[in-house]
């Protein structure tokens, strides 16, 4: 059974397309993630999931319920806000429970559920106190813990790390992601950071400019973009894609004098390789023109010339500075991607070849 | 040695413009006034004296002053809540979305920019009798003629009406300024933790005010006791002392009888009860109140 069911959904500001005509559905119990870059209308539909905006047109259903027209306070939602939304003159304590308040959950019952939410999210000790005293990792778990104590089964997060630093995001979404696998809740959860989405997710929705991209697994969306754009915004460093120019029978990388690397025409199609696909070899393979060295301790990128294309490759642990200048790369034929030159969508119909050995 | 000396003077020299003003403008003159109070007023005859605390047991023994004292509370009454509550309900609604909003915002604030002897005028227009609109209103739903400000029992009413048109809008700026700084997430977080509108407001949106509010109290209830202007152009405080207040009061003591020693002996009581309304407003909320 589907949780949360969008059918259709567009919210138009003017002439304005925030979302346009998006459909996707949430198992119960699953944690799915709206990724896409800033404006790509992810927050929007996770505000009309949530009932602050009213759809322009289509239906959301919420544990098969009809709710399009309904309040937020009907929906039975709970939401993290990125700036977290604390209110400032309540103490941990009281934002927590602010909800079960509102609803006229006895106070015995309050406290009860105060106790064991504080301790599930690490926040015993700390109610006594104004948000304002809390570090931003204690006041995201304070949100979290607001989210959660009212048991909903569907929580929505709206880009509830963005405001962390790096070290602390990472304990965060660990814990969440333990969080909503031990309490069982349906999660929507918008970001535009891909390691979140990748790290955390049962699926993901690719959304760019209110559409969606491309639906699926992490594992089906690194492995098969269906699209230029999802293959680049998924992975670091991004997937090299590159134009082409034609040789015989077919096209190989512009501006490189090398043989076939894909059987269809050079002007319409692109290659895309990722940087983690590309090895260096001692012999045969493709001449690439060493560019820039970026080490990150455990790899490295290194940016080369491959005729007229940028290319990007990861080599595991450091560059030797002896092999700058020139060197020779090479791929599997199965690690190439072909998309489609004018509308960057997959072209499974053409096959990509490994450079020669 | 030589340069710390030298930055002393320095620092003194850059205090001085302002030290001069707060000192020529305020200090002295309060200090000059709990002075002369002491004192009989000077005539032709009969020069100055120390006359201890007389002119305060005089001013216990005016029925006049009590008087006045009283109705300067029941105007306190009248206007400060209910210019308080007018101005967040304007500030409120101008801060949704609303078509014209900068207009109507303007409107709200046009009465602060008008001079205060304006206002009067325009609203002694309003007041008169026949002729005026709030008669020809009365008169449209059957009543009839009578004299607003000619009344001891209806004019002290006219005078908070007036007010509280004057002092809201100012009032409302104060809060537009803080509401705009609210943060629209905790409107949708409360919403859809299942919030009214009305326990947003109590609950959330209410308390976040309370600076502001404290701040706008302190105004409203100063400026309660400074009301002078418009009485020159209504009442003159009267009929029968019926719309005095304290400052004017003051103002007849001292220009109009030459009383001075009994103006300052005012003044002193006044200066007093606004310093004690101060100190203990500071006081009682500072602890309950929440600053970002």
């Amino acid at each position: 059974m589907s949780d949360i069911v969008l059918k259709g959904v567009s919210k138009h500001y003017g002439s304005v397309r925030a979302v346009d005509d998006i459909s996707f559905e949430a198992a119960a119990g699953s944690f799915l993630v709206l990724l896409g870059p800033s404006g790509c209308g992810k927050s929007t539909a996770l505000r009309l999931i949530a009932g602050l905006e009213e759809p322009t047109a289509g239906r959301v259903l919420i544990a098969g319920r009809d709710v399009t027209r309904d309040p937020p306070s009907q929906r039975h939602v709970s939401m993290v806000f990125q700036s977290y939304a604390l209110f400032p003159h309540l103490d941990v304590g009281e934002n927590i429970v602010f909800g079960l308040k509102v609803r006229r959950v006895a106070a015995a019952e309050r406290h009860r559920r105060l106790e064991r939410v504080a301790e599930l999210v690490g926040l015993d000790g700390l109610l006594d106190r104004r948000p304002a005293q809390l570090s931003g990792g204690q006041r995201q778990r304070v949100a979290l813990a607001r989210a959660i104590i009212a048991e909903n089964a569907v929580c929505l997060m709206d880009e509830p790390l963005s405001n962390l630093d790096a070290q602390l995001r990472h304990e965060m979404r660990v814990e969440i992601r333990a969080l909503q696998q031990r309490l069982g809740m349906t999660v929507v959860y918008v970001t535009h950071d891909q390691i979140e989405a990748m790290s955390m997710a049962d699926r993901i929705i690719l959304l760019r400019e209110g559409r969606v991209e491309q639906s699926g697994e992490p594992e089906a969306l690194y492995a098969r973009p269906s699209s230029a754009f999802a293959a680049r915004f998924i992975g670091t460093p991004p997937m090299n894609i590159l134009r082409l120019a034609a040789v015989d029978g077919g096209a190989g990388i512009r501006g490189a004098a090398n043989g076939r690397l894909v059987d269809g025409p050079a002007d319409a199609l692109l290659l895309g390789i990722r940087p983690e696909a590309i090895r260096i070899v001692e012999r045969g393979g493709l001449p690439a023109e060493v560019v820039s060295v970026d080490y990150h301790g455990a790899d490295t990128v290194v940016t080369t010339r491959v005729g007229d294309e940028p290319l990007m490759l990861r080599v595991s642990g450091h560059f030797p500075a002896g092999r700058r200048g020139a060197i020779r790369i090479g791929w599997d034929a199965a690690a190439a991607h072909v998309f489609d030159a004018k509308t960057g969508n997959r072209r499974e119909e053409f096959h990509a070849f490994a450079p020669p050995a | 040695m030589h340069e710390r000396r030298l930055a002393h003077v320095y620092g003194w020299l850059l205090l001085l413009p302002a030290a001069v003003l707060l000192v020529a403008f305020t200090h002295y003159p309060t200090v000059a006034t709990l002075y002369d109070s002491l004192f009989s007023t000077a005539t032709r005859l009969r020069p100055s004296t120390f006359v201890g605390l007389d002119n305060y047991r005089a001013l216990g023994a005016d029925p006049v002053f009590w008087q006045v004292v009283q109705n300067n509370f029941w105007f306190a009454v009248g206007t400060v809540p209910a210019s308080i509550a007018l101005a967040i309900a304007m500030a409120l609604w101008v801060n949704g979305r609303l078509p014209g909003r900068a207009l109507v915002r303007m409107a709200y604030f046009t009465p602060t920019v008008l001079p205060m002897i304006a206002v009067a005028n325009i609203w002694l227009f309003f007041y008169t009798p026949e002729i005026g609109l709030l008669d020809k209103l009365v008169a449209a739903f059957g009543g009839s003629s009578h004299n607003w400000l000619g009344d001891p029992s209806t004019v002290l009413t006219c005078i908070i009406a007036m007010t509280i048109w004057k002092e809201a809008g100012f009032f409302m700026i104060f809060y537009l300024a803080a509401l705009q700084s609210i943060s629209p997430e905790l409107r949708e977080a409360a919403t859809v933790e299942g919030a009214s509108r009305w326990y947003y407001f109590r609950r959330i949106l209410f308390p976040l005010l309370m600076p502001t509010t404290l701040f706008v109290l302190i105004n409203a209830l100063i400026n309660a006791f400074k009301l002078v202007d418009h009485l020159f152009i209504l009442t003159k405080g009267g009929p029968d002392n019926a719309s005095n207040l304290l400052l004017y009061y003051i103002y007849e003591a001292a220009f109009s009888f030459f009383d001075t020693a009994y103006a300052a002996t005012l003044t002193a009581v006044l200066l007093g009860f606004l310093a004690v309304m101060a100190v203990s407003q500071f006081f009682l909320f500072d602890r309950r109140i929440h600053y970002r």
